[in-house]
């Protein structure tokens, strides 16, 4: 039995530490600057919610806050499915003062563009989110289970990283910002066509986050953001999927696919860079989506 | 079933106070069983396969040496009663399930493999007929290759060389009209085929006994730690260890968890967060910066050393702990300052089968040096081959050859030009290794790519230099968690040839509890869980 001791105090030992590193990780995350853990802080107070998958961080914060002379908050991430930017942008409603205006870029409804192990990487914000939780037992049990054995396996994932990152400094300017090469130019007639795939339940999803969104008072714009002007002929379906999401939501999507004719305004077929977003932004408060300070002072 | 599993967690939790608590026979039996239910876990239909391959080696060995042991009548029923089994059990599989060979009926399903069967015995019958006593262990020696290459070749390369044949006879505007058969390809057939090789060859040549108690034979074939992804265990080193029971020993368990930690971090940890930017890169490498291509490389480097040498050491650290030693496979192959070095420790269990059942009865560098050279190439293409049924492969072993007979002609003008130079020798050192990493590397572009396609754009996407440049870096956080890991992973790998941990760990038991405990905290921390199968699983 002697010769076994060893081995409890190993695991005693990886207890101790993981309890105690968690619990760091956890004051990590709660003084973040990242966009989800100053939404679970409440401390995202913003006139304007933007929302989307990668394409959705097209919304660039700084410039659009100098645009409209309004406060912003941005809850797009890479491949971001509907099935979790529907429950933050809940969350955020039920923490902060209702936005003016919540801005979501469609084109996140695609099961094939989207990250669907996406939400297992919001474990650490598991503890401060119902929502979160039962989305994370519900489609997720082994890591949701594990993370209650191990508390740093919930903080194992690409979300915390950029917790980390943005632990003292600011996500707001966070964005794509690179040219699109010209390798990727000429290659363009080559691309497979772009169809989106989606189901009825992930329409529903949206459709519920938008009645929760207009309940509370804020105005819902849906929109879809700009794609790269020689690669619109290789999209398939959005007429389509733009026709559905205007039966579930009574909203009629406003289409900027082709806002934006710069090819050097891209990073790739699907981003804008920076230069591109601010172009982009233009053509938002142009079309009324974005309202100014000035405006709405005016009204 | 993989090591990196809840069902493999189970399937040991199980399986080891079981082990323990048993002795002889019925060990033997329980760790047979635990082996064609490891096996059996990814498809069991299979096991037909092992169990066949294994019954074959086992009598041929024991005909190798001993002819008039198939004179005995006894010999024969036994024979064709597994024969009945095997029909039988066929049979009732494929009344189960018939997804192995969707597009044949039941009846050929059922007749395909039973027709291979009864050939098989009658192969070794009619070779044993006209086979006089002198002849007849080379002959049964000769049987025993050509059956078990003749499995491993209809199930990995069949299809492979129709439709290279096809392929070719369309150059010259003609066009076969076979159709390719949807065969599975069943996991670690390589792996028990050199294995069960081993065997007959060391048999004929003297260098082992036949093993004559089936039990211990089947389970020596089939023991799951090393069954599916290796190391080769070789019948000389293997089978004499299941001569006596192993006791269960603290030190044995102390030695092993580390090497199995060691192996789960390995494979978890890095391998395993590696892949998806690698598979993302080589999937359509047109349109990425150059920098991200010279990244996937050198990640696709260090996934592949961990993903496999993390399933060696599991499988080393678990035989361990069950009482069996193996050799090791992998000595920090990427530190090694030539190719020879390389393989002679990269996979060592391979390359070493290679050397000793291939190179060597070639005639090795004994014939001047274009033999030297030719057989070398030959071990290399073989070798190549070995991995996979794609042309890719092939080229991979055709650019380790080249790399071999180019050390040869070229190694002592450099090392002379080094000289020359006057460097200290730790740079010379480091350009050796710099300069055999870097060209192992270009030959893993080919041995990653599916297709020459791939591996032409990836090499001439990174030549291009477009994009080079840190902005272009995609997925940065991903490349940044890679980086840092690999920096852990050779911080320990060059730390341990001073610090020997795991000695330090069996000696010192605090520093094994620090360490273990560590090794689990980055699991949690840093591993990626449920990704899938060992890279090696395919070969």
């Amino acid at each position: 039995m002697k010769k076994s001791y060893w081995i409890f105090a190993t695991i005693l030992l990886a207890l101790l530490l993981d309890r105690a590193g968690g619990l760091l990780l956890a004051k990590i995350t709660k003084d973040s600057q990242f966009r989800y853990s100053q939404l679970y802080n409440g401390k995202e107070e913003a006139d304007i919610l933007f929302v989307g998958n990668s394409r959705g961080l097209s919304f660039y914060q700084p410039y659009a806050e100098e645009k409209t002379g309004l406060k912003t908050a941005n809850l797009s991430y890479n491949g971001m499915p509907i099935n979790l930017a529907a429950p933050l942008v809940m969350d955020y409603l039920d923490r902060h003062q209702p936005p003016k205006v919540l801005v979501m870029d469609v084109s996140l409804i695609d099961s094939q563009r989207m990250d669907n192990k996406l939400g297992y990487q919001f474990n650490h914000y598991s503890p401060y989110s119902q929502r979160l939780s039962d989305l994370l037992k519900n489609k997720f049990p082994n890591d949701y289970y594990a993370g209650l054995i191990s508390h740093l396996y919930r903080y194992n994932s690409e979300v915390f990283q950029r917790t980390f990152y943005y632990w003292k400094k600011s996500d707001k300017d966070w964005l794509l910002d690179r040219v699109i090469s010209p390798n990727m130019m000429e290659d363009v007639d080559n691309q497979k066509l772009l169809r989106f795939n989606y189901d009825k339940n992930m329409v529903a999803q949206l459709a519920e986050m938008v009645k929760y969104a207009q309940q509370k008072g804020t105005r819902v714009e849906l929109v879809v953001n700009p794609y790269y002007p020689a690669f619109i002929p290789k999209i398939g379906n959005l007429d389509t999927l733009l026709g559905d999401l205007n039966t579930a939501t009574g909203l009629s999507v406003k289409n900027f696919e082709n806002a934006v004719t710069q090819t050097e305004a891209f990073g790739d077929y699907q981003h804008v860079n920076k230069v591109g977003a601010k172009l982009y932004l233009d053509k938002l408060v142009e079309a009324g989506v974005l309202e100014t300070k000035t405006g709405m002072n005016q009204q | 079933m993989i090591f990196n599993s809840l069902t493999f967690l189970a399937f040991i939790a199980i399986f080891l106070p079981i082990y323990f608590s048993l002795k002889g026979n019925a060990r033997l039996w329980l760790s047979l069983f635990a082996s064609y239910v490891f096996y059996g876990w990814w498809d069991w239909r299979f096991l037909t396969l092992i169990s066949l391959s294994t019954f074959i080696d086992y009598y041929l060995g024991a005909v190798i040496r001993n002819g008039n042991i198939l004179k005995e009548r006894k010999t024969w029923y036994e024979v064709f009663g597994y024969g009945m089994l095997m029909s039988v059990l066929v049979l009732g599989l494929n009344l189960l399930s018939k997804t192995a060979f969707p597009q044949l009926s039941y009846l050929e399903y059922w007749y395909f493999p039973t027709l291979g069967l009864w050939l098989t015995f009658l192969v070794i019958y009619l070779t044993n007929k006209i086979s006089t006593a002198e002849s007849r262990g080379y002959r049964m020696m000769v049987v025993s290759m050509v059956l078990n290459l003749g499995f491993l070749g209809f199930f990995k390369y069949f299809n492979f060389f129709t439709d290279s044949f096809d392929q070719m006879l369309g150059n010259f505007g003609m066009h076969a009209s076979w159709n390719t058969l949807n065969i599975i390809l069943p996991v670690g057939i390589s792996f028990y085929t050199f294995q069960s090789m081993s065997y007959t060859i060391d048999v004929y040549r003297k260098e082992i006994e036949p093993e004559l108690n089936y039990l211990k034979f089947a389970t020596f074939v089939a023991f799951w730690p090393q069954l599916v992804a290796g190391p080769i265990v070789r019948a000389v080193d293997f089978l004499p260890q299941f001569q006596k029971d192993h006791n269960f020993h603290w030190n044995r368990v102390i030695t092993g968890t580390g090497r199995v930690l060691w192996g789960f971090f390995k494979k978890c940890v890095v391998a395993d967060s590696l892949a998806p930017f690698v598979d993302q890169i080589f999937h359509e490498p047109n349109g990425f910066a150059s920098i991200n291509l010279v990244i996937a490389v050198f990640f696709y480097a260090f996934q592949i050393y961990c993903d496999f040498s993390g399933y060696s050491d599991i499988a080393i650290g678990f035989a361990r702990i069950l009482g069996f030693d193996f050799n090791e496979n992998f000595k920090t192959p990427y530190f090694s300052q030539n190719f020879s070095e390389f393989w002679s420790r990269w996979h060592i269990s391979l390359s070493s089968w290679l050397r000793d059942y291939l190179y060597i009865p070639l005639g090795g560098n004994r014939n001047g040096k274009f033999n030297t050279y030719k057989n070398n190439m030959l071990t290399m293409l073989l070798g190549g081959l070995w991995h996979g049924a794609n042309w890719t492969f092939v080229f991979w072993g055709f650019l380790h050859g080249l790399y071999l007979i180019a050390q040869r002609q070229l190694g002592k003008p450099f090392g002379s030009l080094m000289s020359g130079l006057r460097f200290p020798s730790w740079m010379k050192s480091g350009v050796n290794i710099a300069s055999t990493f870097f060209f192992t590397c270009l030959a893993w572009i080919f041995f990653r790519s599916a297709n020459f396609g791939i591996a032409t754009d990836v090499i001439k996407g990174i030549a291009s230099f477009q994009g080079f440049s840190m902005v272009n870096v995609m997925n940065k956080f991903t490349v940044m968690k890679g980086f840092l890991l690999i920096g852990i992973l050779l911080t320990i790998e060059v730390s341990n040839i001073r610090m020997h941990w795991n000695s330090l760990a069996f000696e010192r038991p605090s520093f094994r509890v620090v360490a273990y405990a560590t090794l689990l905290l980055l699991l949690a921390f840093f591993g990626s869980f449920g990704s899938g199968a060992f890279i090696y699983f395919q070969f």
